[in-house]
């Protein structure tokens, strides 16, 4: 069973831009808190759109979801995610499933994500601060980081730890001043049938929801 | 891709054929109770229709779902003259959620069946599955426990390989060669073109069971 792992995402402050100075400072607060640099990692999520046989751009099928999210986890290459946000339904499933998918021709990745930084080790925590760009270019779309609570899978259990923790890294980046702050947006896990007991189904789903939160940053800055 | 060869026998033969296959191969008989889940595309999704199969193994204690796409056979002169079909197999392990997610996303139930019978797992020049199974159907919808079977007499029998560009030659080779094995009991060739029963098999079987089958080979 994994253990328990929060998402949290970079909110910049009304009218602030978003720079990669926040994730330099970022990860200076990490080192400042005792984290040591543990090597590199990377998740991908990929958009995919219906295909129609009559290829009618644009033209929405009422019976099937407008998209689904694949969602390819750093710690565990082996495995892949489908996610139907509108049904709330997470698919878990082998590496192999993209291939599948490329043989069914019903849905195609139209855009491709990467969240990938640098590894901190602290402790009992670890801690993984990285920027999410495009797969085929260096626009960076949000910034955002794990931290991860290796003695714990319960969510319930390590409630209180996290917050704790969560605080401590709250007060070390005010000092840093930033224009912006970080922010822990829960998923609704049990909407979506996961339990208390963490798995890496609730981290593909924690990518889904930390990602619509810095689409959402995205467009409401313009 | 994998390399694939299909067959028919009658019920009474499938214990001389297990006696064969058993001496053979020296594998241990795994047992086989998968329900098989064939899904098509609905209408005006994807670029052509397609369709998927959801295979739930009943055969362990959890049971387990994988997701198969049988792709087209290869094709041309080569491929015509062997007498093995050669074809795309893409498979992913799922998660228990996995017919709710095809349904989902626009996936329709076209036919399920129960297929029961027993398999056996070898390395003969190849890494070979023999599998002889009764097809069962189901007259409510997922009733696996009431399902009857559809050619009450006869098995089907079916022999795979995992194969790859650079050596499906060799394997179309190595089941070509187990194939001669099974000759007198049955028929294999690609499947659709099934050949029916061997006028043989009453004697072979008759022989194996004496003889204690794989034994003397």
């Amino acid at each position: 069973m994994p253990p328990i792992k929060w998402l949290m995402h970079w909110h910049p402050s009304p009218g602030a831009t978003l720079n990669s100075q926040i994730l330099t400072e970022a990860c200076a607060c990490a080192e400042a808190l005792g984290g040591t640099k543990d090597g590199r990692w990377k998740t991908s999520i990929f958009f995919y759109r219906p295909m129609t046989r009559d290829g009618a751009a644009g033209q929405q099928n009422p019976d099937v979801p407008r998209e689904l999210l694949g969602v390819a986890l750093h710690e565990r290459p082996g495995l892949y995610f489908s996610i139907v946000r509108a049904h709330h339904l997470v698919l878990q499933a082998d590496a192999a499933f993209p291939q599948v998918m490329e043989k069914l021709q019903s849905y195609r990745v139209r855009v491709a994500l990467n969240f990938e930084g640098i590894q901190y080790q602290m402790g009992d925590f670890c801690l993984r601060i990285g920027k999410c760009v495009p797969n085929n270019s260096e626009a960076l779309r949000g910034i955002m980081m794990e931290v991860e609570y290796y003695p714990l899978s319960s969510i319930e259990k390590s409630r209180a730890i996290m917050e704790d923790f969560f605080e401590v890294w709250q007060e070390t980046v005010a000092k840093k001043s930033l224009p912006g702050r970080f922010i822990h947006v829960e998923s609704n896990f049990s909407e979506y049938g996961l339990s208390d007991q963490y798995s890496f189904q609730h981290t593909a789903l924690q990518y889904a929801t930390c990602l619509q939160h810095l689409m959402a940053a995205v467009t409401a800055r313009g | 891709m994998e390399c694939v060869v299909q067959g028919i026998i009658e019920n009474q033969h499938v214990g001389a054929l297990e006696l064969l296959l058993q001496g053979l191969s020296g594998a241990p008989k795994e047992r086989v109770r998968v329900h098989e889940l064939c899904l098509k595309s609905g209408p005006n999704l994807g670029v052509a229709p397609s369709e998927v199969r959801l295979l739930c193994d009943l055969a362990q204690p959890t049971p387990s779902w994988t997701i198969r796409h049988v792709g087209g056979a290869m094709r041309g002169a080569g491929a015509e003259q062997i007498s093995v079909l050669v074809r795309s197999i893409v498979e992913s392990k799922a998660s228990k959620n996995v017919l709710h997610y095809f349904y989902t996303i626009g996936y329709k139930l076209d036919h399920e069946l129960l297929k029961i019978g027993f398999a056996f797992r070898f390395h003969r020049g190849a890494q070979i599955t023999v599998t002889v199974t009764s097809a069962n159907k189901m007259a409510r919808l997922h009733a696996t426990d009431e399902a009857t079977a559809v050619t009450p007499a006869i098995q089907l029998v079916e022999i795979t390989a995992p194969a790859a560009a650079d050596n499906y030659n060799e394997v179309v080779s190595a089941v070509t060669a187990f194939c001669e094995y099974l000759a007198p009991l049955l028929h294999l060739s690609k499947p659709g073109h099934s050949t029916g029963i061997v006028a043989t098999a009453a004697a072979a079987a008759a022989s194996l069971m004496s003889s204690g089958g794989g034994k003397t080979l």
